[in-house]
This record gives structure tokens, sequence and C-alpha cells, in this order.
């Protein structure tokens, strides 16, 4: 039986002003949902804007896109409400607390009263922050910040999940936290779109890859898809290499 | 409203929680007014007290010379002095004393003043009752020279120049009937009473300060300057206000919120109403420090008894109008750099061209027409009308409309420009 798509892109193109060569070119896509989707590309690629304009942040130049059957175009305030994003930055508030920050957060996604309270709880301690919780956020370390930083984009529940370098700076432990967090939040159905320089923890994570470069998707599929495309039994790092060369990025 | 009372919420905390910020929001305004108030307030008493520092070389010593010095003597206004390091006076070290600032005003009687008005009244009426048609022949006039610091601002020179002269002017006068008067005994039988007392000031110009509904009205020092340092406080508030969005928009907590449910409106509703309440207590305690703490600094006390409804409306709208400026400026400025120091020199513009720092009525006809369309004015006339001419709520409402719909402009400007850069960026 095929599932649905979670996602589909159709020829999405992207300018950004001044610029007559396009961040993002023709790019055509399906995410399949209950899938944990790796966008990877070299710096500069257009990854991020390629997640910024699935979260809403950007307005694409031209293309159709659909997201958990809506369209982006016309439905983005339903679209809101079935997302979740963790992005790249520690989006918080610094001198709030943990619990401050979550209840906000969870406030604006609908959440309230004891289920709120009991969400938030829930998710401090599964993610071991649950004796910082009155602590104020800019006195977390790094990894806790990170950890807190994924907890927002969960907490209600979302149906697609987007996840921009989820892991970057932070410790083995954390980082193994939240690896083991998304394969749990992907086994009850939620669709993860997920960007990594990390190419060992997308081989270990993603159910389907695309490689983007240029702004155009260089191969997309499984990683044994991509294998069998490319003749080759390599590691994904090797493969990535091959595909984008090995010319410094900007 | 469920999102926009969290956003809310979340500001609030934002706010509280610096605490530094905070009493900054608070304490920096109530100091401006108080140092404002009080420097133009007691300026003019402490020159009163201390006197304006004059130098006079009387070269006379007669009728005019003499006169003209009791009177700036007698005036309170001048500390006069007649020596400098206990060595006689010349021309040349007034000129010096003044150059360097030592005195504001040096002034030089010529030896012989009163001779030389006498001698010249002395003609003039021998002249007059010789008969003789012909016109009184030019003479020279009598030069009394003053030096000026240019330090000393044109407004206070003009006055100080003005009261000198108006001094000196009387002084001759005088001299000019009693001299008059001896001609005129020595050359007629009958002999006239000295004509100075015809001089009995038959002129009187009496002032009054007039208010709406026909009342009159004594304003003071703090109804005049607390609603212009309010206000310019009051908009200062589109610093803080911006560099909260722009830091939103730095640490990515702002994008988080463009994810989730809700608009950029309700987010820029939300913290509109959070910072409106800030500005009113802003308002709330600058008002307070003027009924109550103005007296114990020796400054006369703010009145606002049976106006404090129409004062709300007007520090409501003022302050709207200073919060949607704040978003505007956050929206387009990227840094922080920038929209602290575009923030802060324009607020600074808004106030001058306003009738913050020069009156409206003062300024070149252009900046007058420009002054017409600056918030800052419509808060300053709405606060003015209220505290000076007995104004109602319902004649300062049009001033209050003026900048809720400058407010609403702004904030239409900041979210067609996060359209916009969404779109092209």
């Amino acid at each position: 039986m095929t599932r649905k798509l979670a996602i589909d892109i159709q020829n999405l193109t992207k300018y950004y002003r001044g610029n007559d060569i396009p961040a993002i070119d023709r790019v055509t896509l399906g995410i399949t949902e209950g899938h944990i989707f790796g966008l990877l590309g070299p710096n500069g690629a257009g990854k991020t804007t390629i997640i910024r304009i699935l979260c809403g942040l950007l307005t694409p130049s031209e293309g159709e896109i659909i997201i958990g059957g809506y369209s982006l175009k016309s439905e983005m305030v339903r679209i809101r409400r079935i997302i979740g994003v963790v992005p790249q930055e520690i989006a918080l508030y610094q001198s709030l607390t943990a619990y401050e920050n979550l209840s906000i957060y969870g406030g604006i996604y609908g959440l309230r009263g004891e289920q709120l309270k009991k969400e938030i709880s829930g998710q401090l301690h599964k993610f071991g922050l649950e004796k910082s919780r009155n602590i104020q956020v800019g006195r977390y370390s790094g990894g806790m910040k990170r950890r807190l930083n994924l907890i927002v984009g969960l907490m209600h529940q979302p149906r697609i999940l987007f996840l921009d370098e989820p892991t970057v700076g932070v410790d083995v432990q954390s980082k193994n936290v939240i690896i083991e967090s998304l394969l749990d939040i992907n086994k009850t159905g939620t669709t993860i779109v997920y960007t990594s320089h990390y190419l060992e923890e997308a081989e270990i994570l993603c159910t389907s890859l695309a490689i983007i470069d240029e702004g155009r998707i260089i191969t997309k599929g499984s990683l044994e898809e991509i294998r069998k495309e490319n003749n080759t039994e390599a590691k994904l790092e090797d493969i990535f290499l091959q595909l984008t060369g090995k010319t410094l990025r900007d | 409203m469920r999102i926009f009372l969290r956003l809310a919420y979340k500001d609030y905390l934002v706010i509280v929680r610096d605490r530094g910020g905070l009493a900054m929001l608070f304490l920096m305004p109530l100091a401006l007014v108080l140092i404002m108030t009080s420097l133009q307030d007691t300026t003019f008493r402490a020159l009163n007290e201390s006197g304006i520092r004059m130098i006079i070389l009387n070269g006379d010593k007669d009728s005019l010379g003499m006169a003209i010095e009791n009177e700036i003597i007698r005036s309170d206004f001048f500390a006069v002095h007649h020596e400098i390091d206990n060595k006689p006076l010349t021309e040349q070290s007034i000129r010096e004393a003044v150059a360097a600032g030592e005195f504001q005003i040096g002034m030089i009687i010529p030896p012989g003043a009163t001779d030389h008005i006498r001698n010249q009244v002395k003609s003039s009426v021998a002249l007059l009752f010789s008969g003789d048609s012909t016109e009184l022949p030019r003479v020279d006039s009598l030069i009394i020279r003053m030096y000026v610091d240019p330090a000393t601002k044109n407004s206070m020179r003009s006055s100080l120049q003005g009261s000198i002269r108006e001094f000196a002017a009387r002084v001759e006068s005088q001299i000019i009937l009693n001299e008059l008067t001896r001609e005129i005994n020595n050359n007629l039988m009958i002999p006239v009473a000295n004509l100075n007392r015809m001089n009995r000031g038959t002129v009187i110009y009496k002032e009054e300060y007039v208010a709406r509904g026909n009342k009159s009205v004594i304003p003071n020092s703090a109804q005049h300057n607390v609603p212009a340092w309010t206000l310019f406080a009051m908009f200062f508030i589109v610093i803080p206000f911006a560099s909260a969005m722009i830091k939103e928009k730095e640490d990515g907590s702002l994008s988080r919120l463009l994810t989730m449910p809700g608009s950029y409106t309700t987010i820029m509703f939300s913290k509109i109403l959070v910072y409106l309440v800030v500005c009113y207590l802003q308002f709330v305690s600058i008002m307070l420090m003027g009924v109550y703490l103005f007296p114990l600094f020796g400054l006369t006390a703010l009145v606002i008894t049976g106006k404090v409804t129409s004062l709300t409306v007007i520090a409501f709208t003022a302050a709207l109008a200073a919060i949607g400026y704040g978003i505007a400026v956050g929206t387009i400025a990227r840094t922080h750099q920038q929209a602290a120091i575009f923030g802060s020199i324009s607020v600074m513009i808004l106030a001058a061209v306003g009738g913050i720092w020069v009156p409206v009525f003062m300024m070149p006809p252009v900046f007058r027409v420009i002054s017409s369309a600056s918030p800052m004015n419509w808060g300053l006339n709405g606060f003015y009308d209220i505290l000076v001419r007995n104004a109602g709520l319902t004649d300062v409402m049009h001033y209050g409309f003026q900048m809720i719909l400058f407010s609403l402009l702004c904030v239409i400007i900041a979210i067609y420009y996060h359209k916009l850069r969404k779109e092209v960026a």
C-alpha cells in the first residue's frame, strides 16, 4: 500500500533580492508520511532556504507546496497548527525559566491547564531537565538549551517536525538523548524533516534522503536506493563527497 | 485572543525580568523631567540671585553716568564691578576681560557724557527760543559702548541689551528734561516747574494669561516644562521597544513565533499592549513626581486637579504614537545599532520640530508646517491645552485621533515591510 505524502513540493524556485541565480532551482520532492527525511548538502546549498519556505518564513518565487494536505499558499494558518519547528538558533527567552518558555510556547499551540502542565513535566523529565525547570534558560549549558529548544517544537505533538541542525554543538550524551527521542517521536507517526552536516547521524536516523547542491536536488531516495543509483556500497559521506565534490564552500 | 494573551504575558515577563532595564525605563524619564524642569526654572532665578557679571567704566562721574550706573545697580539683575584685579580699568582691559568670559557685559560711559547731553540740549533750546525756523543742526551722538561675551546666548543678550538701553534711555530723557527746564527758566520770564514731573507713567501695560471658558490662569514652570519633557521621555520608549524586537529577530525567537499559530500582527499587538502599559506608568510616575515631589526640590508643584481624564487620554494616545513608531523602527532596522542610532536621533528630530525645545511660533515658516505634522507637536499641544489653556477632553480629542492615526500608519508600514521582506528577502 502506497503511503500518503506529508509534503509535496513541485517546481520550487526561490530568488533572493538582487540575485539572478536562484537559491532554489525547480526543486520537486515528495516526503512520505511517517518518514525521517534528511535534507543534506554543503554550506549554501539551499537546505535552510527550503526549510524556511516550508515553515512559512519565506515566500517562494515559484512552485506549489502541499503540507499535510494543505496548500502553503492559501492555508498557512492550518499548516502552522500541524507543524513543529526546531531552528538551528536557540530560539528561547533567556531571562525566562524552562517552565515559562514551555508554558508560553505550549499555550500558543493551544495547550492549557492540566494538559499543558502534564506535557511540560513529561517532556522535561524525558530530556533530563526536570530539576532545572525553574532556572532561567540563560544559565543553562549549551546541551541543555539545545534539548529545551527541541522540546518547544515537540510539545504539541506535531504531524510534521522540521529540524535544522538539531544536534550542532552538543555533547555526546545530549546528542544521544535527542536522536533517541526523535526515533521515539517518529514511531508515533510524526514525519521528520531534518537537515544536518553530521552524515553518520543522518545515516542512522533517516529513512529517506535528498542531497542538494547549488539549489538543485542531485539525488534522493532511501540510502539503499541512492547507493544503487550511484553503483556503490560506500558510506553516505563518501557518496556525498562524490556527488558534491571536494571544493570548499562558503 | 488566547495567543495574544500568551504573547503579552511573555513580553511582560521579559520586561520584568530585566530589572536594570526596567529601572532605567522609569528612573531615566523621571530624572530627565526633574533635571530639565529644575534647570529651566532655576536658571533665571539663579541669575537674578547671583546677578549677571557686568563691568562698568564710568568716565563721566556726572548726572548721566551716575544715573545709568545707579539704575543698573538698582535693577538687582547685574553684579556690577568697577575694577579687575584691583587695577584701574581701561577700555582695553574691559574688552579683554569680557572676551575671556570673566564678565558677560562690559560698559564704557565716556568722559563728559553729561556735558555732551547738556550742551546738545542747550544749543537746541537756544535755537528753538531764537525764533529761527531752520532745522536743528546735526550733532555727534554720544556713544556708550557695550562689550558682550560671545558665549552669551542670543536671546539673553538681546534681553540684556534691551534692559540696559531702557535704563539709559530713561536716564537720558530725565537729563534732557532737567536741562530743558533749566534752559526754559533761563530764557523765559515765567518760571516753569521741572518738566520731569510730567513723566508720570500715563501708559501702563497690564498682562494677563487667558484661558478657555473666559478664565484666567497663572501658568507655572512645572506646567510648561513637565508636558514637554514627559512627551520627550515617552517617545524614547522607541529604543527599548525596537531593541526588544531586534533581539527576538536575532535570537530566532521571532522566526519561531512566526511558524506557530498567530500572525505578525498578533505578535505586534501583544507588544503594543505591554509597552502601552509601561509608557502609561511612566507618565503616571512623572505626573506624581510633578505633583508631590517637585515642591520638595524647590519647584512649583504641577496642578492636574480636574484634568486627569483628559491627560490620561492624551497620554495614552501619545504612548500609542510612540510605540507605533517603535514598531516601524524595530521592523525596518536590522541591528541594535541601527535601531539605537536611528531611533534616538529621529526622536530628537521629532522633538525639535515638535516644539519641545523651541516654541513653534518662533520657528521659520517651513518648520512651522513640518511641526504641524509631528506627533510630538500634537501631544504637546494636547498637554498644553489641558494644563495651561484650560481645555476639556472634547477640545483635545482631535490631537488624540491624530496620534492614533499616526500609530496605525506606523503599524501598517511595519506589517507591509515585514511581508515585503518575506517575499523579496
